[in-house]
């Protein structure tokens, strides 16, 4: 099987860094590294689904109502997965409140169901949904990773900076505040690009 | 009146939806190259969130959340349909902009011509959803408030297009470096318009 | 097969709208006890907090059933009238947002009316035996803050007048200001505050500016979080003053 099916959304042609796809509901969710790795995943099991379903659909789907029928899948398949997590991870859930509502509206399902999935087989349409919710998730938990470790001192909730550092206790460390704010996350996104496009000048706009 | 003003200017300057939330980031950067698309797109965002989420509200209020059927008969008291909104919210939104795009292009032609290609955009745009999804999770009183609060954000939402549009058209003249041009260097720009919002937040009414 | 032909695309419509439902609704139906019981957790977890029962919370392997046994353990959900007499109901399904509606509305009315008003109201008590034998009361309170609702608990000692501890949860109050309201720094500050002073109810002053030395029943302000802070002194002064003839009752 052609292995950039997978292996470009991740790198190369990354839905958020490259394709401006998506980025909308997710970098409020990456304050820590718990919500956003199980945003994470939500995202990877939405696009990687609602993509087969079409698939396997798209030679009966009347042209009419594709996009509504399409709808009617990403939001289905929404809805499932914020009833899991109501169901089996309630701490996280109520951190991503109305995030997981969004995924509907995350222009990297819709766009992944347009652009592959209905003119391609299930199986690679499975893989380039999973694919490219995978390189979604994938900024998001680095973006998560410096902003819990630079703006809470913890990973996972686990303090990573040793408390004896800090300046309460006596020490030269001060968490910065800055990077829980939500513009911060832009700020970072921005600088990945860059790093991004500076190993891979094809991309550079001009 | 005070609650309404409060939610009003909290919509728009301190909860702001793309600052704070976010939220319409995809039509936010893929429009805000020159301003006069900005703007278009801006009183689109603005009038579809002062239309659906008075809807929205109702349907809420009165279908969707635990117990609202009792209107019906005390036998429906305990039917939940709640898991059933998001869907309903994006057919309404979808619905809605149909709708509105028929009506503008039926009655105000002119404004139809401007305006008329972002209307089908807009039904994806995040802001719109996320309006409704937040007007259900902070559980705003009466559909005054909920409209209140959809101007609101739709206000917001066009300040902040517009705003960054200018910004864009003058950064023609900069000189970016190269790897930061386009995409990465608006993200950052976002990010400082995101913190200089952030000096309303001390706002009390 | 035409795909674009109208009974077709009804059709279509038609059975993916059922499935959909069908599929919906069955996943929701399965998972609603077990949702339920998350909110559930969530607010025995809140009830114990503010009598500091839940000590060994993130330490425990079992975080849910940690919290149960010891909601089991320790408290006894009763309900009450404003007249002060138990009443039938199940105080932790009573819904708070509700019982202010009627409050707010009650409030609004003059004397005879207003008493008649308030009887209606249902008020939740949580009655915590401590290990020591003695009984705490815990008062739910409830109101608007600057920008949602604002909620919390208050128990009080076996005196019915002064305050053993608190716990305050919010929705969406400004970080770093109102919503300093949910930090243990904010809510430690009420222990031992006292609600009654020679037998009037005075509930606690959250004073801007900072509370004065010489008083019983003032606590600091959140600093730059003056409307939360007063939303608050009014939910707890509405809602406690409902129990007092209960709490003059069982002195």
């Amino acid at each position: 099987m052609n292995k950039e099916i997978y292996k470009n959304p991740i790198f190369k042609s990354n839905p958020v860094t490259v394709l401006v796809l998506g980025i909308c509901s997710s970098l409020a969710v990456t304050v820590k590294l718990e919500p956003a790795c199980v945003m994470a995943l939500s995202v990877i099991a939405v696009t990687g689904f609602s993509s087969f379903i079409i698939s396997i659909l798209r030679n009966t789907i009347p042209n009419r109502i594709r996009i509504i029928v399409q709808l009617v899948v990403v939001a289905m398949l929404v809805i499932l997965v914020d009833q899991i997590l109501k169901a089996f991870s309630y701490e996280v859930s109520k951190q991503l409140s109305v995030f997981v509502g969004l995924i509907i509206t995350n222009c990297i399902v819709m766009g992944r169901i347009e652009a592959f999935a209905l003119g391609n087989k299930p199986i690679p349409s499975l893989i380039d949904g999973l694919a490219n919710g995978a390189g979604y998730g994938l900024v998001l938990v680095v973006l998560a990773f410096f902003r819990e470790l630079i703006g809470s001192g913890t990973l996972f909730g686990h303090q990573i900076i040793p408390l004896s550092w800090y300046v309460k206790n006596g020490g030269f460390y001060e968490n910065n505040g800055l990077f829980i704010l939500p513009p911060m996350a832009l700020i970072l996104a921005g600088l990945l690009i860059w790093a991004q496009r500076s190993i891979q000048k094809d991309l550079i706009e001009k | 009146m005070q609650d309404l003003l409060n939610i009003f200017v909290k919509s728009i300057f301190i909860d702001n939806m793309v600052f704070a939330y976010f939220l319409g980031m995809c039509s936010f950067l893929a429009v805000s190259k020159s301003v006069k698309t900005a703007t278009g797109l801006g009183i689109a965002v603005i009038f579809v969130l002062g239309v659906t989420l008075p809807i929205n509200y109702l349907l809420n209020t009165y279908v969707l959340s635990p117990g609202s059927l009792s209107w019906l008969g005390p036998e429906y008291a305990d039917i939940d349909l709640s898991f059933l909104s998001l869907i309903i919210f994006i057919a309404v939104i979808a619905a809605m902009v149909q709708l509105v795009e028929m009506i503008v292009e039926k009655f105000a032609p002119a404004l139809y011509a401007s305006l008329g290609i972002f209307l089908p955009l807009i039904a994806v745009n995040c802001a719109i959803l996320g309006g409704s999804l937040f007007m259900q999770e902070r559980g705003y009183s009466s559909v005054g408030e909920a409209t209140v609060f959809g101007l609101g954000s739709g206000i917001g939402w066009f300040i902040a297009i517009v705003a960054l549009a200018a910004i864009r058209e003058k950064l023609a003249y900069s000189n970016v470096p190269a790897p930061l041009k386009g995409l990465g260097i608006t993200f950052i720009i976002t990010g400082l318009m995101g913190i200089a919002f952030m000096s309303f937040m001390g706002i009390q009414l | 097969m035409d795909t674009n032909k109208n009974s077709y695309t009804i059709i279509y419509s038609t059975v993916m709208v059922v499935v959909v439902a069908a599929l919906l609704a069955f996943v929701s139906m399965t998972l609603k006890d077990r949702q339920q019981r998350n909110i559930d957790n969530e607010t025995q977890k809140t009830i114990l907090s503010s009598v500091n029962l839940v000590p060994d919370i993130e330490t425990a392997a079992d975080k849910s059933a940690y919290v149960q046994d010891q909601y089991n353990k320790y408290i006894t959900p009763l309900v009450f009238n404003t007249k002060g007499e138990k009443v039938e109901g199940e105080a932790f399904k009573v819904n708070l947002s509700e019982q202010t509606k009627l409050i707010k509305a009650a409030e609004a009315l003059e004397g005879e009316a207003r008493a008649k008003a308030l009887e209606n109201v249902k008020l939740p008590l949580f009655q915590c035996k401590m290990d020591d034998g003695s009984i705490v009361n815990i008062i739910p309170v409830y109101g608007a803050g600057l920008w949602g609702p604002i909620w919390g608990y208050i128990a009080l000692q076996s005196d019915n007048e002064t305050i053993y501890g608190a716990t305050f949860a919010h929705k969406g109050e400004t970080p770093g200001l109102g919503a300093e309201i949910a930090t243990t720094h904010f809510s430690k500050q009420f222990e031992g505050k006292k609600i009654y002073e020679d037998g009037v109810f005075t509930s606690v002053i959250i004073a801007k500016g900072g509370a004065k030395p010489d008083t019983v029943n003032e606590v600091d302000a959140i600093s730059g979080g003056t409307i939360t802070s007063r939303a608050l002194e009014t939910a707890i002064r509405s809602w406690v003053s409902l129990y007092s003839s209960f709490l003059g009752q069982n002195k």
